[in-house]
């Protein structure tokens, strides 16, 4: 049973109020399984997100991102229509099998150690003050050195890599145009950064991540010099602002489910637990992209080549159909959330994000009790990426 | 050797196709279809499509 196209609801989602958590969408789930927005359809629920993702009728649809807002050549635009996310078949295969090995959960595990000593690290800053802002005290510099001790770059380098990474995330926004050109310098210089990288490990490999990327190779292939550097910028372009803002929406969360936190504080175990509600309720990445490759009819829907069919994540983390007691709860059997993205274009990172949150949130609830707001939050827009970039916040002090 | 996919974790992404196409694939409908006996010699690729699996849902039953 599926509501004539022409009858769905609507959802304006370029519209500075619209809110993935509101009682418009809620209502737009209630009636639909998909409503029609101003870019192509969103599809609202749990069952039918689930199998969009990995239809193979649809691709990623993100690699029109450049043109769609005016940009047809030049730096970034070569960077972003060569990269892993926008590849396709046997292109995208090729790269993804050589650079899985490295992001192997059993080579992972060593790193552990390092992301607890750094989570500690920065709560000792300011655990005596009893305050912090969560973003700049926290967030943002252990997304960062999490990624500077995978890459093996000196832990000190982190504000440039930050303020670099920042500056190109700044090419997801509609502003893309204005921002062209820092966007491009910035990446100019992250190029730098991994082409040294690169020449560094040649000359000298080891056992550690990038080593592992530059020695990888298949049947008698291997990933150029330009390859690999894309594939490092990705990595950080990837990798740092989805990390910093999902642990700023998991504090988010937290706050509003104080016996959660408390649990987590007692029982660290379940910290892979917590992760994962976060990423269900209130995941940063808010709705995948994928375009259709050929016409095709779906529950009813006759959906057209070309068409930008939106996968929301956090309305389908929530759906009643799927999940009858949608809150947070860590000691409850939920589905598997979307947050990650899914089939092909799976993230290739979530291991890693995975193994480096879930030891900062059972550390920080243990650290940091019964945390409220404390000031004035800001919010990135509640569109396909969200997350505070300003989170004050005030606690007692645990241990 | 002898594989095993739990498919009460199979989420179908099809990590396991791009690692190891000659062992797994993903039909038409998008759900995986795989080999059960598998030829030693391609034990590297199966390696590679465990550790690729996002859900950890591939088994060897017998390591060779
Ligand atoms: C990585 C994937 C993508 C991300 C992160 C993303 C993110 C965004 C963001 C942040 C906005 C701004 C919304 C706002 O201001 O509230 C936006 C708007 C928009 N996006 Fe995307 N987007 C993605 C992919 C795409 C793709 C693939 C298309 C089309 C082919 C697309 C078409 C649009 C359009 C048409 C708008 C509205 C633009 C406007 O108001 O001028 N997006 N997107
Ligand atoms: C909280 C942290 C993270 C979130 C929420 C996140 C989310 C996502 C999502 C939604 C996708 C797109 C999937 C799709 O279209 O189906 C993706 C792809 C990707 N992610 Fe992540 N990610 C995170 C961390 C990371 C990290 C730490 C890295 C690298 C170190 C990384 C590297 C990548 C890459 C390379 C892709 C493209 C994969 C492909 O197209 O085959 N991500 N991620
Ligand atoms: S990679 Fe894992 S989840 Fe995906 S199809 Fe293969 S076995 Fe299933």
């Amino acid at each position: 049973m599926t509501t004539p196209i022409a009858e769905a609801p609507y959802l304006d989602i370029s519209d500075p109020t619209f809110a993935m958590q509101s009682e418009a969408l809620r209502n737009a789930r209630d009636q639909s399984w998909y409503a029609r927005t101003n870019y192509g359809i969103a599809v609202l629920r749990y069952e039918e997100v689930t199998k969009l993702l990995k239809d193979p009728r649809l691709k990623q649809g993100s690699a029109q991102w450049p043109e769609h807002h005016g940009v047809h050549s030049g730096l970034f635009y070569d960077w972003w229509t060569k990269n892993l996310l926008v590849l396709e078949g046997e292109d995208h295969h090729r790269i993804r099998r050589l650079l899985n090995p490295a992001f192997s959960p059993r080579l992972l595990k060593s790193l552990v150690p390092r992301f607890q000593a750094l989570a500690n690290e920065l709560v000792d800053a300011f655990i005596n003050k009893g305050e912090c802002e969560f973003v700049s005290d926290f967030a943002e510099p252990y997304a960062t050195r999490v990624l500077t001790i995978m890459l093996g770059i000196p832990e000190s380098e982190w504000p440039t890599i930050a303020r670099l990474a920042s500056t190109i995330g700044l090419a997801l926004g509609v502003t893309l145009k204005q921002d062209l050109h820092k966007v491009e310098e910035a990446l100019t210089e992250l190029y730098e950064y991994a082409e040294d990288l690169i020449k560094d490990r040649q000359a000298n490999p080891g056992e550690d991540f990038v080593s592992r990327l530059v020695l990888a190779s298949r049947d008698g292939d291997s990933l150029s010099d330009a390859e690999l550097r894309n594939a490092l910028v990705l990595l950080i372009f990837g990798g740092m602002d989805t990390t910093r803002n999902q642990l700023g929406l998991a504090m988010q969360s937290f706050m509003r489910n104080p016996d959660q936190w408390q649990l987590l504080a007692e029982r660290p175990e379940l910290g892979s637990k917590a992760l994962e509600e976060v990423m269900r309720i209130n995941p940063t990445v808010t709705w995948v992209t994928r375009e259709a490759v050929e016409d095709f009819s779906y529950e009813g829907l006759d959906v057209l080549k070309g068409t930008t069919v939106h996968l929301f994540t956090q309305s389908a983390g929530t759906d009643p159909k799927a999940f009858p007691e949608p809150e947070m709860n860590l000691l409850g059997e939920h589905a598997p959330h979307h947050g990650f993205g899914g089939g092909v274009h799976h993230c290739l990172g979530h291991f890693v994000a995975r193994s480096d949150m879930s030891e900062a949130l059972p550390l920080l609830a243990r650290r940091l009790r019964n945390p409220q707001i404390n000031g004035a939050d800001e919010w990135m827009p509640d569109s396909g990426n969200t997350g505070p970039t300003r989170l004050p916040i005030s606690f007692t002090k645990g241990e | 050797m002898k594989i095993f996919v739990d498919r009460q974790l199979c989420e179908n992404h099809g990590q396991c196709a791009i690692a190891a196409p000659d062992v797994f694939r993903m039909n038409s409908e998008g759900i995986l279809e795989y080999e059960e006996n598998v030829n030693d010699s391609l034990l590297a690729d199966v390696e590679d499509a465990m550790d690729a699996c996002p859900v950890q849902a591939i088994f060897i039953q017998d390591q060779p």
